[in-house]
C-alpha cells in the first residue's frame, strides 16, 4: 500500500506546468518519482542519449507533501522509500494548462493530488484537484502505468570542465543558430567560449545549397559567471535538448551549469530555484582524444551513433548515500493490462487539449492579417499570406482572439460534452466554425444531429 | 577570384533577402564592380531581376571585387542568407567574403556583435576553482555572487558559413530579363502595405468562401476607396468544387487616368476596391524621341477622355492571389512601385527603394504572367 498526496500553491502551479512543458520536449511519457522528501518528474528520450528530471523538494515546492510506503509496491519499487509509475504527458499538461489567470473568479486557488497504489485494487489512477474560486472544484483521474524509472548517471565530482551562465545570455548565442542545426559543439579558444552549430545530415555532393550553415557564436568568457573549461576540447550535444533547457532555464530565471569532462561522456546542465533542482544529462559527441580538432568542420563529425547514456535504476548522489542498489534489476510488468492514458474513463484530461494547444499560435496571426490597418513597422505583416488559419473569421474583419479562449473554456467547463460523443466531437473541432453556444444533447431532440 | 567587403546596411540587406526569399529560394546573385544583382527565376510564378547599387548595402570603401570576368556569379539559398544576416542586426561589425573550406566554396558572414551589459554577466571575482566538485546543495544561486565587475560592453564574434556555388560565366550567357510588349498603362501603386492586406484578404475570402460554402461577406470601406460586394447566397455549390484546387485570381486592372482597380470573382462573390487619384509617371524623355513616345499605347491612352466609355483604356491581368502576397513582400523597404500594364499579358513591376540623392536608384524588377480566364 503506497500513498502519495500532495497540495500546490498557483505558483508551484506555474511552475510545474514549465516543467512538463519541458519534460515533453525530451519524451512523450513523465516518469513519477516519489521520495520522502522529495518528487521526482524526468523523461528519457527514446533515443536514450537525452535525461531530463525536476525534483521538487517537499518544504520549499510543496504547501503540503505526504508519501507513505509500505513493502512490495506493485509498480516497480521494491525498496520502501519510493514509489515509480509514469504518465502520459500530454494527459497531465492539458489539466495544467491555462490554469493561471487570475483576474477570473474561478481561478485556481489550490491543487491536490492523490494517488492510492493498492494491490488489491485495480485502478492505477492519479486523482488531481484544483480547487478554483467561487467554490469550483474540477477533479481529474489519470491513469498511470508502473514502471521502473531509470536515471542517467552524472558524477558531479569527476567534471573537468564546466561553465555557469545566465540563460537569457545562452538564448542570445542559440537564436543565431539556423532553425534545422541539429547539434551543437563547444569549446573554448583563447580566452573565448566558442559554440558551434552543425548538422550531421548526408548531402548530396551536388546539392549545395541544401548543405547546412555552419554557424558560430564566439562569447567572451566573462559573459559566463564561472568558465573552466579544458582549452580546445571539443564536445558536442544536441540542439534541440540544449534549447528545451535554456528555454525553461529562462522562464525559471535560473544560472544555468553545465559540467563535462569528455567528449562521448556525458553533460549535465543544471540549475535551481524554489525548491526545483533541475538537472539534465545528455550524451555528448565528438572525437574521444581531444588531440585532433574534430568539431569545427562538419565533414570530419564521425558520424557515430553516441553510445547510449548508462541507465540505472540508481543515481549517486552525494546526498542519499543510503538508496539501496536493488532497484537497478528491472522488475518484471506486474500485469499485462496496457495503459490507455487518452481513452476510458479519463476522457477528461484531453477536452482542452487539442484546441487550446493550436489555438493560441492561430489566433495571434489571425490578428495580424486581419487588422485592415496594420501597425507600423512591423516586418512580419509582409510575410507570406498563411493559408492555415483558421477559416471561421469569415464573418468580418475584427476576428479576435477572444472567441477562441471562449470556445476553449466553454469546452473545459463541460467535460460532459464529449462523454456523448467523444470521438465524434473531436473530429468535428477541426471543421466547428464557432465555438459551440448549446449542448449537443440540447439539440438533438430536435433530429439534426441523429 | 575575390570577393571581400564590410555590410553597410545589414537591416536593407536583410530586408531585401527576406523580400526575395519569398519567391524563391535559389538566388543568382552577381558581384559586379557597381552594382549586385539578384535574379530569382522559380519553375512557376513571379521572378525578379533586382540590381542594387554597391553602396546601399556594402561598404562602397572596402568592398574588394577581383574576377577574370568582371563579375562573380553565384548561387545561393535566399532564405539561408536571409536568416544568417540577421546575426547582423545591430553589430558594430559585419563583414561578408567568399571563401572556401574543404572544396566547398561560402560565403562567410563574420560578425561583431556588441551589446551593453548590467554586469551581472561578468565573471565574478571570487569564483572557486574547484568550486564544481562540490555537493551540489552548497551551491547557492551564483547570482548572487557576481556584479563585482559593472556594467561593460559585451562583445561577441558571429561566424556564419552560408554554402554557395559558384557559376561560370557561359553558365548564365543565356539568361536575360523576359521582353514584354510595349505597357497600355503605367501607374503608382498606392500605399502597398494596404494593397497587401486588401490583396490577402480577397485571397483569402475567395478561398475559404469555396472551401467552407459559407456566404456573408463585409467589405472594407476607408476613404479613398469605393468597395463593391456582392454576397452570392444562391450560388450554385456544385460549381466552388472547380476552384478549390487552384488559388484565387486576383483580377487587377487600371487606367491612365489614375485608377487601379483590384476585384476577385468566384461563383459566390464579387468583390472590388477601386483606388482614385494615383499618379501615372511621365516616361523618361532621356530614352526615346518625342514622336515615338507619343506612338506608345500608355501614352494614347492618357490622351483619352477620361469620361469615355468605362471599360475603354483599361488594362486588366489576372494575377494568383498567393503568388501577388509574395511579390507584395517588397513592400517591407517602403519602395516606389510603378506597375505597367500588358493587357491580359503580364504586369512588371519597377520597385524603386528609397535612396540618397546621391546614390544610384535599386531598381527590382518583378515580371507576374497573367492567366487566362
Amino acid at each position: 500500500m503506497t500513498s502519495l498526496s500532495l497540495s500546490l500553491g498557483p505558483p508551484a502551479l506555474v511552475r510545474l506546468h514549465d516543467a512538463l512543458i519541458c519534460l515533453a520536449k525530451f519524451s512523450e511519457t513523465v516518469a513519477i518519482e516519489a521520495e520522502p522528501d522529495l518528487l521526482r518528474l524526468s523523461a528519457l528520450n527514446s533515443t536514450k542519449t537525452g535525461f531530463a528530471s525536476f525534483a521538487f523538494e517537499k518544504g520549499v515546492f510543496f504547501e503540503a507533501y505526504s508519501f507513505n510506503s509500505s513493502v512490495n509496491g506493485r509498480s516497480g519499487s521494491v525498496s520502501l522509500e519510493r514509489f515509480f509509475c509514469q504518465i502520459y504527458n500530454k494527459a497531465l499538461l492539458s489539466i495544467f494548462r491555462g490554469r493561471i489567470d487570475r483576474n477570473k473568479d474561478t481561478a485556481v486557488e489550490r491543487c491536490d493530488m492523490e494517488l492510492h497504489e493498492d494491490l488489491q485494487q485495480a485502478e492505477c489512477r492519479l486523482t488531481v484537484k484544483m480547487i478554483c474560486g467561487l467554490g469550483v472544484i474540477k477533479s481529474y483521474k489519470l491513469t498511470y502505468e508502473p514502471a521502473s524509472v531509470q536515471h542517467a548517471v552524472f558524477d558531479k565530482s569527476k567534471a573537468t570542465s564546466m561553465w555557469t551562465a545566465d540563460p537569457r545570455f545562452l538564448k542570445q548565442l542559440i537564436e543565431h543558430f539556423s532553425l534545422s542545426a541539429e547539434q551543437l559543439d563547444m569549446y573554448s579558444d583563447s580566452g573565448r567560449a566558442v559554440f558551434t552549430s552543425f548538422t550531421t545530415k548526408i548531402t548530396d555532393g551536388k546539392e549545395v545549397l541544401k548543405h547546412p550553415v555552419h554557424t558560430s557564436v564566439a562569447a567572451d568568457k566573462r559573459d559566463f559567471q564561472e568558465y573552466l573549461v579544458e582549452e580546445n576540447m571539443h564536445v558536442a550535444i544536441n540542439l534541440k535538448d540544449f534549447k528545451a533547457v535554456v528555454a525553461h532555464a529562462e522562464t525559471a530565471n535560473a544560472t544555468v551549469t553545465a559540467r563535462y569532462t569528455r567528449p562521448c561522456k556525458p553533460l549535465q546542465l543544471e540549475y535551481r530555484f524554489e525548491g526545483v533542482n533541475a538537472e539534465f544529462t545528455v550524451m555528448t559527441r565528438g572525437q574521444a582524444d581531444s588531440e585532433d580538432v574534430p568539431t569545427s568542420t562538419r565533414g570530419t563529425i564521425p558520424r557515430q551513433t553516441p553510445a547510449p547514456v548508462p541507465i540505472s535504476a540508481i543515481r549517486q548522489r552525494d546526498t542519499r548515500p543510503s538508496v539501496t542498489p536493488s532497484t537497478q534489476m528491472p522488475p518484471p510488468p506486474p500485469r499485462s493490462r496496457s495503459i490507455r492514458p487518452l481513452n476510458g474513463s479519463s476522457t477528461q484530461e484531453n477536452l482542452s487539449q487539442k484546441p487550446s494547444a493550436d489555438r493560441p499560435v492561430a489566433s495571434g496571426l489571425s490578428m495580424e492579417f486581419d487588422s485592415l490597418f496594420v501597425p507600423a513597422d512591423d516586418d512580419r505583416q509582409w510575410d507570406e499570406m498563411n493559408e492555415e488559419e483558421e477559416p471561421q473569421d469569415i464573418l468580418g474583419w475584427d476576428a479576435s482572439g477572444t472567441q477562441d479562449a471562449f470556445g476553449a473554456s466553454i469546452r473545459d467547463a463541460e467535460p460532459s460534452f464529449s462523454k456523448h460523443d467523444g470521438s465524434r466531437a473531436e473530429e468535428a473541432d477541426d471543421e466547428m466554425g464557432l465555438p459551440p453556444t448549446q449542448r449537443l444533447s440540447q439539440v438533438r431532440q430536435y433530429g439534426l444531429f441523429d | 577570384m575575390r570577393f571581400r567587403t564590410q555590410l553597410r546596411d545589414s537591416k536593407i540587406f536583410s530586408k531585401l533577402t527576406a523580400s526575395l526569399s519569398s519567391l524563391g529560394k535559389v538566388c543568382w546573385m552577381r558581384l559586379e564592380y557597381e552594382v549586385i544583382r539578384f535574379t530569382i527565376i522559380p519553375d512557376q510564378g513571379t521572378q525578379v531581376w533586382a540590381s542594387i547599387p554597391v553602396g546601399t548595402i556594402f561598404d562602397d570603401t572596402t568592398y574588394e571585387l577581383e574576377s577574370n570576368s568582371d563579375a562573380i556569379n553565384i548561387e545561393v539559398n535566399i532564405s539561408v542568407l536571409n536568416r544568417a544576416l540577421r546575426s547582423a542586426w545591430g553589430a558594430t561589425h559585419a563583414q561578408l567574403r567568399l571563401t572556401k573550406k574543404e572544396k566547398t566554396p561560402l560565403l562567410a558572414l563574420t560578425v561583431l556583435a556588441s551589446e551593453w551589459t548590467e554586469g551581472n554577466m561578468a565573471l565574478a571575482t571570487n569564483d572557486d576553482p574547484d568550486g564544481f566538485g562540490d555537493d551540489p546543495n552548497s551551491e547557492e544561486a551564483p547570482a548572487d555572487t557576481t556584479g563585482d565587475r559593472g556594467p561593460r560592453e559585451r562583445q561577441t564574434w558571429i561566424t556564419q558559413e552560408i554554402p554557395i556555388k559558384i557559376l561560370h560565366e557561359s553558365a548564365v550567357e543565356g539568361l536575360h530579363e523576359p521582353h514584354c510588349p510595349d505597357p497600355e498603362v503605367h501607374i503608382i501603386l498606392p500605399n502597398l502595405a494596404q494593397l497587401k492586406s486588401i490583396s490577402d484578404r480577397f485571397t483569402k475570402l475567395a478561398s475559404t468562401d469555396s472551401k467552407s460554402r459559407q456566404p456573408g461577406v463585409m467589405a472594407p470601406d476607408a476613404p479613398g476607396m469605393h468597395s463593391v460586394s456582392f454576397g452570392g447566397a444562391g450560388a450554385n455549390t456544385a460549381a466552388t468544387a472547380l476552384s478549390t484546387n487552384s488559388s484565387p485570381k486576383l483580377e487587377l486592372s487600371a487606367n491612365m487616368h489614375g485608377s487601379l482597380r483590384l476585384a476577385i470573382a468566384t461563383d459566390e462573390l464579387r468583390i472590388a476596391s477601386v483606388w482614385s487619384d494615383l499618379v501615372n509617371p511621365p516616361l523618361d524623355p532621356a530614352q526615346m524621341t518625342q514622336e515615338e513616345m507619343s506612338q506608345l499605347p500608355s501614352e494614347l491612352n492618357r490622351k483619352r477622355e477620361a469620361s469615355e466609355a468605362f471599360d475603354f483604356g483599361w488594362a486588366k491581368v489576372r494575377i494568383d492571389g498567393k503568388d501577388w502576397s509574395r511579390v507584395l513582400s517588397i513592400g517591407r523597404l517602403s519602395p516606389k512601385v510603378v506597375a505597367c500594364f500588358v493587357n491580359e499579358m503580364a504586369l512588371v513591376l519597377y520597385v524603386y527603394l528609397p535612396h540618397n540623392r546621391d546614390e544610384e536608384e535599386s531598381c527590382l524588377t518583378y515580371y507576374i504572367n497573367s492567366f487566362t480566364t
